[in-house]
């Protein structure tokens, strides 16, 4: 029996062609009972390896080839945990000290680290073949005594590789021969570097791009032929029959390897109790404590389901994990950094009162199973949400400092070879010209959702392609092959991984990108697959929003608001909400949304969490959304797809809008078992594979039918599960995501100038551009100011105005202008206000020409003299004026003058250029022009203000007024286009938001006449809309019959586009 | 407006640039221009200034000059806008901005200029942006603005540009010399398939090449023959090291032909290129011919009394040219192995006596044995027993295996059209039917894409 100890994978970037599946699945198909994996430098592939050998049952040896300063790979098998913990330790100190992909490691520190550890002496890279190269038989003898010393004679073995090569097979011989002489054993191994012979040719794509190279002109670099695939045991030992011995080691050495991932020896943390308590109790104190604030005294069944969690809780050990999630949830409490846990943690009673969660589960009726199950022995998930940005990483920086650089890392993030950018790689090795590159590239998605072969050879055709010609054919097939496939690792967004002790002796760890921060070899799921706990530390745009808002209502209003205090069932947010004027609210602002509130008229907060939950490509693709809106207003009955669901669906009037109910639809009707539900989610995920989809499908309707659920009825549950399992959302995700929503409409509708501030400091973000926003507000009534160098700060400010607050912008909004310039600008102005340009420019000598000019074309120089009348125009001439170099002899004796004032510690001088110019002051146009050039936004009157009058006359009604027509009247509007949006799920309907200086009129385009009026609807940026008005319910469209460029306003206003 | 966007307009059609024919065009005015005066200025690729001072005793008035300019203009093919004024600026962007022929009266500029948008100043990016950031639209704006303030806020650049919109702008022409190229460009209508039009055409173009370089008394050295082909998409691959390297245009071809000696004789030249292009024929028709000559000096050498008699550089190249045509390109000059793992695999290169003598190498001692290679390489049966090979039979030879080595597996070229797969084998025979006995090494091969056994040489 032989059994192939040296294969490697895909995860060693570029130089393995297969899947760790794809290899597994062949060792199955031989009949091999165990495989090992050896991928250069890194475990990135072993916890998947491990996983798809324990389905087929076979035994997956964990190794890896790593790099040796003196030349050659070492090939190391880990034989036991301390094996194990040696390999990861070893590449995590390798990498932490090299570049991204290099590093190697010296012989010394493998001989300090050499326990549990089983050295092959390797094929072509490995150190005997590299000190027979170097330095013939005397340097191999000279390699495997080293080895011996290092590793231990019983632990090295001579590894001997047949790929029908004479020169390796004249190595063969001498290695042969040399491990005659020492006594050491022989080993059979084939090197493997892909599953199936076919895979040589990924081989050989990667050979070049890798070395930079196309397959014409790399030359010798690629394989020489086809045979380093997994053979089978004939095969091998055919190959081998001449030294039957090196083909029995290979058994012997795989029972010497006691090693496999179920052994990983991970803890999670623990956390330090105070007087030596133990952790359930500290547990069970700290949420009674919490628990007396979020509920009060005497709420029974709060205690009740307090107290079944924390027994839940002990059962599992979990009590530390809890413990450390509520630590650093305090931690950013006390620096003042709001948090919020969302996902499944939202239905913990627990999490509630330990202020991890901020959904009251008991209230809001949650499943506690959904986060915590024994049966599941899953650990839970709990995500917290930061303010993005700075605030996210002091969080995440905490995480290291409290378990320390090698206790804890951010999860990896696994690239993979995908699309269009696949295809260009492939193509350029294949040598195709640009041009047709472009072609075959256009046509990645073409056949990404083809099944059909017939239409793609059609659709080859259609690019002047013909998919019979060989390399063409070649270039698809390789584009087929090569998907999936890693090609490099990145950085996961926010997972974070921590470990009782080192996590360097658990998972490999490697410097990333982003200075100070370390990741693992392991994804996000793969971490999860073996057990290890990861908390996700997401940055929300809105967290930082409602975290700047609660500043500035602390500075200037002189309020304190605790969001887990806001008051509930607030009159002018739901009216607000039904209203659906709800620009810059999180999650309920983009037009779908909007176009739904009208509908659902929320009227308490769990409609906020249904509307956040409906507006998703799952209920739309599963055609819920009628159904649901239909039953709420009361037009069909509220009926489930089947009695028996009844209980699951009633919440949602019968119709299916969450992951979670969709779960227990499985679970009643086709009487899946907890697990096989959380399978079916799985494979309807995001990793979603064809095979799998139809084998749970198959599975599914089995169930159903021994349920007596047949018909139209399974076809209907079928069909709602497999549309939502994807996109669907868990309702305590909504429910978290619906208290942000809340929060933000709160803060809208009370804090207007606040909430507008900080929601202008924090863009890019949403849905809508500044200038929209702006617009928005200033018809709530909020006043601006200008961007003015005397005042304005970095950010946008609050100033106290006549009435209530006004909005000063900030110089952030200044196209091009560096923050470090305006921040030097700011500190200089503290201290001594500027009394011209040139005074400014004086104080702030790194400032450049075209940051001055940008500032003087929007009119924030204007106010620098104290003059009025001083205009843009001025502005601009000084600015001119003032950036030229006034010639040496002068400068030296300004240089002189300065040297002197500054050590009599006089005032600084300040040269002086008249103020006045010979320009004409800019019109409005110009002005409107320059602020959206300079800025992106206007302060002043709408563009469409200005041809009121001419736009009444020929009868183009404002936005506001549409509300007022009845059904079917012929309208005609006009105004700005702020979003453009071709959702997939609209079956290529076109929606467009047209602002006017009354509001947004909402435009809705068929795919006739938008192919008809393409360039119109996607170059102008101000459009003539005529067509029908849509009244349905309050929710009010206009369905356009034809639209035109409306000419008359031109200034280049920006719009959300096709998002 | 993107590409993409123009053509959703019905009716657009969109062309590339076409350098070449601008190039024409503008050579074309600069020998309009050089008809009239030797006072030419190359001022710009659309635009040429032109002295007419002393002009109009010779050809009228400077109305009659203008219109006479136009209508030569108009004999090449070329519409242009003329101006004539006292002022060297004035005559430059109102020529740009008007149509037809502008004549301006003296004194009268500022006039003609005060409409005109400030772009037609021929403006640097950053004072254009400078200008639109201020409102200065028009000529007439930017003379009104005073010019010292102007000066300090843009610099000299705005005075001078201040005095050209004021139409005060002085400057003398500054005379263009004629540039010497050495190169021919022909478009054809109709593409050219076969050799003999194809000949003639470029006969022709060698011949005015030859006289162009027999007035400078100059001969060619090499010439660059391009040629635009229709496009084929099925031909626009070629995998070659040296295309991947070389590789310019898709839908072109591209050769040169170097000659040892420099030479003007545009016969033997066209025999040469004949030569050439018999032997590999585009393999599209030809759209558009370039010829650029490589210009040298004539050869000018003494036979040596005692040096030995050698060919005729201009014979000796017309003959291994011949030669080529009769064998094919790539098997004539010296084999030079190729980067690959494809056994025996090598190209064949233009000879040339190498610079510097090359290294002798030194050779191993351990290396006992040469191999003969057998060209192409000999069919021959083979028996097997298992898969190792027992016996074998080629070149009328019959021999036992006595030892076998191998197999040696080699593949690869997987995305060509011809990939190869083949297992080598060492052999050792023995000739037991001859008489005496023989025995020989010998490296056999079977080829698994021709299903056939190869005897590729012998070990000596």
């Amino acid at each position: 029996m032989y059994i192939e100890l040296h294969a490697r994978s895909a995860f060693s970037f570029l130089e393995g062609a297969s899947t760790p599946e794809d290899l597994t699945r062949a060792a199955a198909i031989h009949d091999m009972p165990s495989i090992a994996l050896l991928d250069r430098d890194g475990l990135y592939g072993s916890p998947r390896f491990y996983l798809a050998a324990q389905k087929l049952k076979l035994t997956a040896h964990i190794g890896v080839e790593i790099t040796s300063t003196t030349g050659g790979r070492y090939p190391l098998l880990a034989a036991s945990r301390q094996g194990y913990q040696n390999l990861c330790r070893l590449i995590t100190c390798m990498k932490m000290r090299a570049k991204k992909g290099e590093g190697a490691v010296a012989a010394d520190e493998l001989r300090d680290a050499n326990q549990g550890l089983i050295c092959l002496t390797g094929g072509d890279e490995g150190p005997l073949a590299y000190a027979l190269k170097t330095g013939g038989v005397k340097n191999g003898e000279k390699c495997l005594r080293e080895l011996s010393s290092i590793f231990g004679k019983e632990n090295v073995y001579v590894e001997l590789q047949r790929h029908f090569s004479l020169q390796e097979e004249r190595r063969n011989q001498a290695a042969i021969e040399l491990a005659r002489r020492l006594h050491l054993p022989l080993l059979a191994t084939n090197g493997v570097c892909h599953a199936f012979p076919d895979d040589r040719e990924i081989l050989d794509v990667f050979c070049c791009i890798r070395h930079h190279r196309v397959l014409a002109n790399a030359g010798r670099l690629l394989s020489y032929n086809s045979e380093r695939y997994l053979k089978s045991s004939t095969q091998m030992c055919a190959l081998f029959a001449d030294l039957p011995e090196a083909i029995a080691n290979t058994e012997e050495l795989a029972s010497r390897l006691k090693f496999t991932l179920s052994d990983l020896g991970y803890q999670f943390p623990v956390y330090p109790t105070p007087n030596k308590e133990s952790q359930i109790s500290f547990l069970r104190a700290r949420t009674l404590e919490g628990m007396l604030h979020r509920y009060g005294t005497g709420n029974e069944k709060a205690e009740q389901q307090i107290l079944h969690e924390l027994s839940v809780v002990e059962k599992l050990d979990l009590a530390g994990y809890f413990l450390i999630v509520w630590d650093m949830v305090r931690f950013c409490r006390e620096k003042n950094i709001l948090v919020q846990g969302r996902g499944s943690a939202a239905n913990s009673a627990v999490c509630y009162a330990l202020g991890i969660t901020a959904v009251d589960p008991v209230g809001m009726n949650l499943l506690f199973e959904r986060f915590l199950s024994d049966q599941r022995g899953e650990w839970p998930d709990i995500d917290l949400d930061l303010p993005s940005g700075d605030q996210r990483e002091r969080a995440i920086q905490y995480v290291y400092e409290r378990y320390g650089k090698l206790g804890a890392a951010m999860t990896a993030n696994v690239i993979t070879y995908r699309g269009r950018s696949a295809a260009r790689e492939i193509g350029k090795v294949l040598s195709f010209d640009p041009e047709t590159l472009n072609r075959l590239a256009s046509l990645v998605s073409a056949w990404e959702y083809t099944d059909s072969k017939d239409t793609l050879t059609r659709q080859f055709r259609d690019a002047g392609l013909d998919l019979q010609q060989h390399r063409i054919r070649k270039f698809f097939e390789l584009c087929q092959k090569v998907q999936d496939l890693p090609r490099h690792l990145g950085q996961h967004s926010g997972g974070m991984v921590v470990c009782q002790g080192q996590l360097d002796s658990v998972v490999p760890l490697e410097p990333a990108s982003m200075p100070g921060r370390v990741v693992v070899q392991w994804d996000k799921e793969d971490c999860a697959d073996m057990g290890i706990v990861k908390i996700d530390l997401l940055g929300l745009g809105m967290m930082a929003v409602l975290e700047d808002t609660i500043r500035l209502i602390r500075d200037h209003n002189r309020e304190e608001i605790d969001l887990g205090h806001l008051p509930a069932n607030d009159e002018k947010v739901y009216s607000t909400l039904q209203r659906a004027d709800t620009i810059g609210m999180f999650q309920v602002e983009s037009r779908a949304q909007m176009s739904c509130l009208p509908r659902l008229k929320p009227k308490c907060f769990y409609d906020i969490v249904v509307q956040v939950a409906i507006i998703r490509p799952g209920p739309i693709v599963g055609k819920m959304v009628h159904p649901y809106l239909a039953r709420r207003q009361g037009r069909e009955p509220a009926e489930s797809l089947h009695p028996s669901l009844e209980s699951t669906l009633s919440r949602t009037l019968g119709v299916p809008l969450f992951q979670e109910q969709l779960l227990r639809i499985a679970m009643i009707a086709a009487g899946f078992s907890g697990g096989e539900a959380e399978e079916l989610r799985r494979a309807f995920g995001f990793k979603r594979s064809e095979a799998r989809m139809k084998e749970v499908e198959i599975k599914l309707r089995r169930g159903m039918e021994a349920n007596g659920i047949t018909g139209e009825t399974q076809d209907k549950i079928v069909h709602s599960i497999t549309a939502f399992a994807l996109y669907g959302f868990p309702e305590s995700h909504a429910a978290s995501f619906a208290l942000i929503a809340y929060a933000s409409a709160f803060m809208k509708c009370h804090y207007l100038p606040a909430f507008t501030t900080a929601i202008l400091n924090n863009q890019p973000m949403g849905f809508y551009q500044p200038a929209t926003l702006i617009k928005d507000a200033q018809r709530h009534g909020l006043r601006f100011k200008p961007i003015d160098v005397t005042t304005s700060g970095w950010d946008c400010t609050m100033e106290p105005g006549t009435q209530d607050f006004c909005v000063r912008i900030g110089l952030r909004y200044v196209k091009g202008l560096r923050k470090e310039i305006a921040l030097q600008l700011i500190e200089q102005r503290s201290a001594r206000a500027f009394n011209s340009i040139d005074d400014l420019k004086y104080a702030v000598p790194q400032i450049r020409k075209d940051e001055l000019r940008v500032l003087a074309a929007v009119g924030a120089l204007n106010f620098i003299s104290g003059k009025k009348g001083f205009n843009r125009r001025d502005a601009l001439w000084q600015v001119e004026r003032s950036s030229r170099p006034s010639g040496p002899l002068l400068e030296g004796d300004v240089s002189v003058e300065i040297e002197t004032e500054i050590d009599s510690n006089l005032e600084l001088p300040v040269p002086s250029t008249p103020m006045s110019s010979p320009l004409t002051p800019m019109n409005h146009h110009e002005r409107l022009n320059a602020d959206f050039r300079g800025t992106g936004l206007s302060l002043g009157l709408h563009p469409m203000a200005r041809h009121r009058r001419e736009l009444n006359q020929q009868g183009i009604s404002p936005a506001s007024h549409l509300a007022a027509f009845p059904d079917g009247k012929f309208v005609k509007v006009a105004g700005s286009v702020i979003v453009r949006q071709r959702p997939g799920t609209a079956k290529g309907f076109v929606f467009l938001s047209l602002e006017d200086e009354t509001g947004i009129a909402n435009i809705i385009i068929t795919p006739h006449l938008f192919e008809k009026k393409h360039t119109t609807i996607v170059h102008h940026s101000f459009l003539l809309i005529t067509g029908t008005l849509q009244n349905q319910d309050g929710v009010i469209s206009v369905k356009a019959g034809n639209v035109e460029p409306f000419l008359a306003a031109i200034a280049d206003l920006k719009s959300h586009d096709f998002h | 407006m993107t590409k993409a966007a123009a053509t959703q307009f019905p009716g657009v059609e969109i062309r590339p640039i076409a350098k070449v024919q601008e190039a024409a065009a503008h050579s074309a005015l600069l020998d309009v221009a050089w008809s009239f005066s030797p006072r030419v200025e190359n001022t710009a690729a659309d635009t040429v200034l032109v002295d007419l001072s002393g002009l109009t005793t010779l050809l009228g008035s400077y109305d009659n000059i203008a219109t006479t300019i136009v209508s030569k203009c108009s004999e090449v093919g070329l519409t242009v806008q003329v101006a004539v004024s006292a002022n060297v600026e004035t005559a430059r962007v109102v020529a740009r901005a008007l149509p037809g022929a502008t004549v301006i009266p003296q004194g009268h500029e500022a006039q003609y200029l005060e409409t005109l948008p400030v772009t037609m100043l021929s403006l640097s990016q950053e004072l254009f942006e400078v200008f639109e950031r201020w409102g200065v639209k028009t000529c007439k704006a930017l003379a009104s603005l005073p010019v010292i303030s102007l000066s300090e806020c843009v610099g000299q650049e705005g005075v001078r540009l201040h005095a050209i919109a004021s139409g005060k702008g002085i400057r003398s022409l500054v005379v263009a010399e004629l540039a010497h190229s050495f190169e021919e460009s022909l478009e054809l209508d109709d593409a050219v398939e076969e050799l003999e039009p194809l000949s003639f055409l470029l006969g022709r173009l060698l011949d005015q090449l030859c006289v162009r370089l027999v007035a400078r008394s100059l001969a060619i050295r090499a010439i660059h023959l391009q040629f635009e082909l229709e496009p084929a998409f099925e031909d626009a691959f070629d995998s070659t090291i040296e295309f991947v390297r070389t590789r310019q245009l898709s839908g072109a071809y591209a050769c040169t032909l170097e000659l040892p000696v420099p030479s003007r004789d545009s016969k033997l030249l066209l025999k040469l290129v004949r030569l050439r292009l018999q032997s590999t024929l585009p393999k599209a028709p030809i759209q558009k011919i370039h010829l650029t000559a490589e210009p040298a000096h004539t050869r000018v050498t003494q036979g040596g009394l005692f040096v030995p008699e050698v060919p005729d550089p201009e014979k000796l190249e017309l003959t291994i040219a011949r030669i080529a045509n009769v064998v094919g390109e790539n098997n004539v000059g010296s084999p030079q192995l190729v980067d690959s793992h494809r056994p025996d695999s090598f190209r064949m290169q233009r000879f040339s006596v190498p610079s510097t003598p090359s290294p002798i190498l030194e050779t191993k001692s351990e290396t006992k044995i040469a191999f003969r290679a057998y060209r192409p390489p000999v069919l021959a049966k083979i028996k097997l027993r298992g898969a190792r090979p027992i016996h074998a039979d080629f070149l009328g030879r019959s021999g036992d295996v006595i030892h076998a080595s191998g197999p040696w597996r080699t593949s690869g070229d997987w995305w060509e059209d011809d990939p190869w797969q083949q297992d080598a084998w060492d052999l050792e025979l023995a000739f037991l039917h001859e008489t005496p006995p023989a025995q020989g090494l010998y490296r056999i091969c079977f080829d698994s894409r021709q299903k056939k056994w190869f005897v590729q040489g012998a070990y000596d």
